[in-house]
């Protein structure tokens, strides 16, 4: 199972993402446990995340994040701002999914 | 106009990182969200205790029963809500460090308290709730971060108590934390003492007189908040998170302000102190729409769009712009980086302000009773329950709409023509 946790601020935004994200991959059958949280619970959630993805408007904070997601073996990226506009699942899974099979 | 942007973002995104990652205004930051549900929950007791028309339905004596019977809701929580504030920045700094946060929380607590006077007037062994509400929240914030520090100090040159092998984890926990407690508070009795020997008599008057007044009467004027409000707004532009990043340093001083016009509310003052407070900008500014007051910029598009990329823009951002998140019309439109939008994006948030802090300071709309209402709550209804129950808070927001929608609007018009030419073309 793919785990694949995204940040922003609140987990508001982030949260828009993990329902259209849900669809796409229902739509491909693939097993995946999507969640979405605020930036300061993510330190924590990370521990139970395959990659981790912040939104763009969080993007000061990925040198922080990488810091712990280099301890724990979690990659860490910045969702690209125009996926991130268009609330696109497709791509946002996508992004995740390179990711986890790099590391 | 490219270099240029790219060079202001060169400029901005470290200093988005320094503030944001700021061990400090992380822990205050994160030490506000702890104290959040429980300033809400007092905000929902406030707004239940002064609902409209209820004195008139159900009588003059048996409404104040009402409010008498509610009261303890808010003063347990709203009205003290600096001790949850300690409480969540001593835990969320002692955590940062690795350490055993409660303790963090609990040494900050106290500390606190030893710098409290203890007497009110005449009677002695009580604690004076306005120093645990506005008037305390600043020494309360310096303390939770200094006895954090002092503990972690501490507990970092190891001087503890160590258990032989054999008792209990949690029980030689207990002890490990008893030094660099005590020596921590010791150092705050000390300090205590010393300022008895001044003019200023507590550490309280001294932090309210030399930082706190000064800074909240700095903060609730209009330069500050328009430079406040602009600030959120360039950084958007870019594409960075602005309130986070603003907030964790205007967030005492808004919250402060807002707890002196709660007192006066409670009170039953006819005018509040201030204008600018939590919730001037939470609802007034913010809170139509998330950052930009782009549910107006919705409408708008609603309207006139005719391009088939802002009617689609419309239909994703409605449904998340209602509760005030705009992240599909920041990054989607795009806001960010885009010079088509610069003017009306840094124009109309600081008009908004201008105007509402005019029509707040002349009594035509009810100045915010001090009730913390959740930002995600849709504009109209935060208006009314950010002024205590007035439908003229709704009023002013309308108005604040208004205002958005024609500054937005030529330049919406221009985009929109450009994007509908383009989409022709491509057909």
């Amino acid at each position: 199972m793919k785990k694949i946790l995204l940040a922003c601020s609140a987990g508001m935004s982030t949260s828009l993402l993990v329902s259209k994200m849900e669809a796409v991959a229902n739509e491909r059958g693939l097993d995946a446990k999507i969640w979405a949280v605020a930036q300061d619970k993510a330190p924590e959630d990370m521990k139970e995340a395959d990659v981790l993805l912040i939104g763009p408007q969080m993007r000061f904070m990925k040198k922080k994040f990488e810091k712990t997601g280099q301890e724990l073996g979690v990659p860490v990226d910045v969702i690209d701002s125009v996926s991130y506009g268009r609330i696109d699942g497709s791509a946002v899974l996508d992004h995740a999914i390179k990711l986890i099979e790099k590391n | 106009m490219n270099k240029f942007m790219n060079m202001l973002e060169n400029v901005l995104l470290p200093v988005a990182d320094k503030l944001n990652n700021n061990r400090y205004l992380t822990a205050l930051r994160n030490g506000f969200m702890v104290a959040l549900p429980i300033i809400i929950f007092g905000s929902i007791f406030v707004v239940l205790a002064n609902l409209p028309f209820l004195d008139k339905l159900i009588g003059e004596d048996a409404y104040q029963a009402y409010q008498q019977a509610l009261s303890p809701a808010s003063q347990a929580t709203l009205t003290i809500m600096g001790l949850f504030v300690i409480t969540g920045i001593g835990y969320k700094m002692v955590e940062q460090r690795g350490g055993e946060a409660i303790y963090g929380a609990a040494v900050s607590i106290a500390a606190f308290l030893v710098l409290t006077p203890q007497v009110l007037g005449d009677t002695a062994n009580v604690i004076p709730t306005s120093i645990l509400g506005a008037e305390g929240m600043f020494l309360g914030i310096f303390t939770a971060f200094i006895a954090a520090e002092l503990y972690q100090l501490f507990v970092s040159k190891n001087l503890t108590i160590k258990m032989p092998q054999g008792v209990p984890s949690a029980v030689s926990r207990s002890f490990s934390a008893l030094i660099p407690i005590s020596l921590t508070l010791a150092i705050f009795l000390a300090v205590r003492i010393l300022f008895g020997f001044t003019d200023y008599d507590t550490v309280q008057n001294f932090i309210y007189t030399i930082i706190q007044a000064p800074l909240t009467s700095l903060g609730s004027g209009l330069p500050a908040t328009i430079i406040a409000v602009l600030l959120i707004q360039v950084f958007w532009f870019f594409g960075l998170h602005g309130q986070i990043i603003i907030n964790s340093i205007f967030d005492p001083i808004w919250y402060a302000l807002n707890e002196q016009n709660l007192e006066a509310f409670q009170a039953g003052a006819d005018v509040l102190p201030n204008i600018v407070t939590k919730q001037f900008i939470d609802t007034f500014i913010v809170g139509i729409g998330g950052s930009g007051m782009t549910l107006a910029v919705l409408l708008a598009i609603f309207i006139v769009a005719k391009s088939r990329q802002l009617k689609d823009l419309g239909k994703l951002g409605i449904g998340s712009g209602i509760f005030n998140v705009n992240e599909p019309v920041i990054f989607g439109m795009p806001i960010i980086m885009n010079p088509l939008v610069i003017i009306p994006w840094l124009l109309a948030p600081v008009v908004v302000a201008i105007v509402t802090y005019t029509l707040m300071s002349i009594g035509f709309v009810p100045r915010p009773a001090g009730v913390i209402v959740p930002w995600t709550t849709p504009a109209l209804l935060s208006g009314y329950l950010a002024t205590g129950n007035k439908i003229m808070g709704t009023v002013m927001q309308l108005i604040n709409m208004g205002i958005v929608f024609v500054i937005w609007l030529p330049f919406l018009k221009v985009i929109d023509k450009q994007y509908y030419e383009a989409e022709q073309k491509a057909n």
